[in-house]
């Protein structure tokens, strides 16, 4: 199966330099007016690389899911810029550069698996790059599932559905608020791996918020730490563990060297 | 060659032999307490030897159906058509009100309470009205049929089409989705068990609006039947007559609760 979901049209393959996929440059977020104003975000700036799987961390409160949003135009910022892809996020959007996986898979409860998947391709011009909505319920693990509705199928199962619907747009950015947070430990890991491994077919970049200090550590190339009341970079770490990675890659020395240096962090946050 | 197709019709016989069992099973209780209630009806009627005027029996109301088959049939007709036209024209003014109403806040302000004053007049009253303004015809009976519709349907419908997910409108909006598509491909499904708890509550209301339309100025139709057999007193036709009604009303809610299994194959929240 020919998977190129990373394919970015003519233009950027000749471009020289790796341009970041996203810019954060000084970023403020509010919430609220006048006295109950709440800054979500102060002075928030990083580069995320073309291709590379970064986790972002932190304490309830931090600002992670809200970093998350404001790269997907779901809330506005109050000051500072973020460029995806060299576009403002309201334009990424409108062309499809990235997609959106919620903590709920916020499937429509009438429609089967495959007609999930088809969602994008309906509504909002539907994009230019039409993915195979047969083809990705595969790759995620659901072949045969297709008529499915998404009642009859586990947390798990439809947290699939939605990854699938979210490449069917073939985006170059993956964002990912917490996809697994609501699901067992078990489907957790098994989920966690299969989705290095569509990373790593399909070269998409994600962008990855959890709340859990090894998942951090077993998907990130990077980890974007972020500490709390205001939301602001703590620490932006290198995970050197090599790829492929199998979950039994927690085990070793240094996985748990890296967790318990996180878990060190997050503790001053 | 015989004894092949003995064998046959007892396979085949035997899975339905099982579910001829489970559905007495199931409906066996109910079908023993209408027989039961009929017959102690009918015991009533003989023991306390009850003229047939005040309250006739089930033996007689079954022969009334029967010597009166012609004025039934000729009297249903024009009930059925007020209740299901005034059902199709009240739901389809509170399904396009909602729609108004959740697109415009202003809208909202500006009609619900006036919906909600139409709502607590009772339809009794609303009825002469009606007839002194449209006449004798059916276009009152259908109005009444429709308003005793609507209010329920308003309610019900707004709350349907308001009752999306946050998230799936986070979704929507990532996908860049315009407000019609959002309208049309997730507002509107789910509104459907919204919409479909009141159709049931509309499809036997509208029954009893086109029959109290009949009562107040009508020379046809169930209503203007139970009028003419309540003053004659032929009590075994005015019986029968109630029967029929309700039948109608069996008849469109069973209409109504088919199609809502047909549209909504998905578990639903509960609604009502």
């Amino acid at each position: 199966m020919a998977l190129a979901l990373s394919d970015a049209g003519p233009a950027a393959g000749a471009e020289d330099a790796p341009a970041p996929a996203i810019t954060v440059s000084g970023v403020d977020v509010c919430f609220g007016e006048g006295g109950n104003r709440f800054q979500a975000l102060s002075n928030v700036s990083l580069d995320i690389a073309d291709g590379s799987f970064v986790t972002i961390l932190g304490p309830s409160g931090c600002g992670k899911s809200t970093l998350l949003r404001a790269i997907a135009d779901l809330v506005p910022t109050a000051k500072g810029s973020i460029e995806v892809h060299g576009k403002t996020p309201h334009d990424a959007r409108r062309d499809r550069n990235f997609s959106f996986v919620f903590q709920d898979a916020t499937l429509l409860p009438w429609r089967s698996a495959i007609d999930n998947v088809r969602l994008p391709l309906e509504v909002g011009g539907g994009g230019d790059a039409h993915g195979d909505p047969e083809g990705l319920l595969e790759l995620v693990g659901l072949k045969g599932r297709e008529k499915a509705l998404p009642d009859e199928l586990s947390g798990g199962m439809r947290q699939r559905v939605a990854i699938a619907r979210a490449l069917v747009t073939k985006p170059k950015i993956l964002l990912m608020d917490e996809p697994f947070g609501a699901l067992d430990e078990i489907t957790r890991d098994k989920l966690n791996e299969e989705l290095l491994r569509i990373w790593q077919e399909t070269g998409t970049t994600i962008l990855f918020v959890t709340h859990s200090i090894p998942e951090a550590a077993f998907l990130g190339q990077q980890v974007l730490m972020l500490a709390a009341h205001p939301g602001r970079v703590k620490e932006f770490m290198d995970v050197d563990l090599p790829h492929p990675r199998r979950l039994t890659v927690r085990d070793t020395l240094e996985f748990v060297q890296i967790t318990a240096h996180l878990r060190q962090q997050l503790e001053e946050c | 060659m015989a004894e092949a197709s003995y064998a046959q019709a007892q396979t085949a016989s035997a899975p339905r032999a099982v579910r001829i069992f489970e559905f007495l099973n199931r409906k066996g209780p109910a079908i023993v307490a209408v027989i039961g209630l009929v017959v102690l009806w009918q015991g009533v009627v003989w023991g306390f030897e009850v003229p047939t005027y005040i309250a006739p029996g089930p033996m007689d109301v079954l022969r009334a159906f029967q010597e009166n088959a012609g004025t039934l049939w000729s009297n249903f007709w024009p009930t059925f058509m007020e209740a299901l036209l005034g059902f199709a024209a009240g739901n389809l003014v509170a399904i396009l009100l909602a729609v108004l109403f959740v697109h415009s806040r202003t809208a909202e302000n500006a009609f619900y309470p006036i919906a909600v004053f139409i709502n607590t007049i009772p339809i009794i009253a609303v009825a002469p009205i009606l007839v002194l303004i449209f006449g004798n015809g059916l276009a009152p009976k259908i109005i009444i049929a429709g308003l005793i519709c609507f209010f329920p349907t308003l309610v019900n419908m707004v709350r349907g089409l308001k009752a999306v997910s946050p998230a799936t409108l986070e979704l929507m909006r990532v996908l860049s989705a315009s407000d019609w598509e959002a309208f049309w491909k997730v507002r509107i499904q789910s509104s459907l068990p919204f919409l479909f708890a009141a159709l049931k509550i509309a499809s036997t209301t509208c029954v009893i609006g086109a029959i109290v339309a009949e009562w107040i100025g009508s020379n046809f139709g169930l209503g203007a039947l139970i009028i003419e057999a309540t003053y004659n007193f032929r009590s075994p036709l005015l019986y029968a007559t109630v029967f029929l009604a309700a039948l109608l009303a069996v008849l469109l809610f069973s209409l109504v609760s088919f199609a809502e299994a047909r549209l909504i194959r998905w578990k639903t929240p509960a609604v009502h």
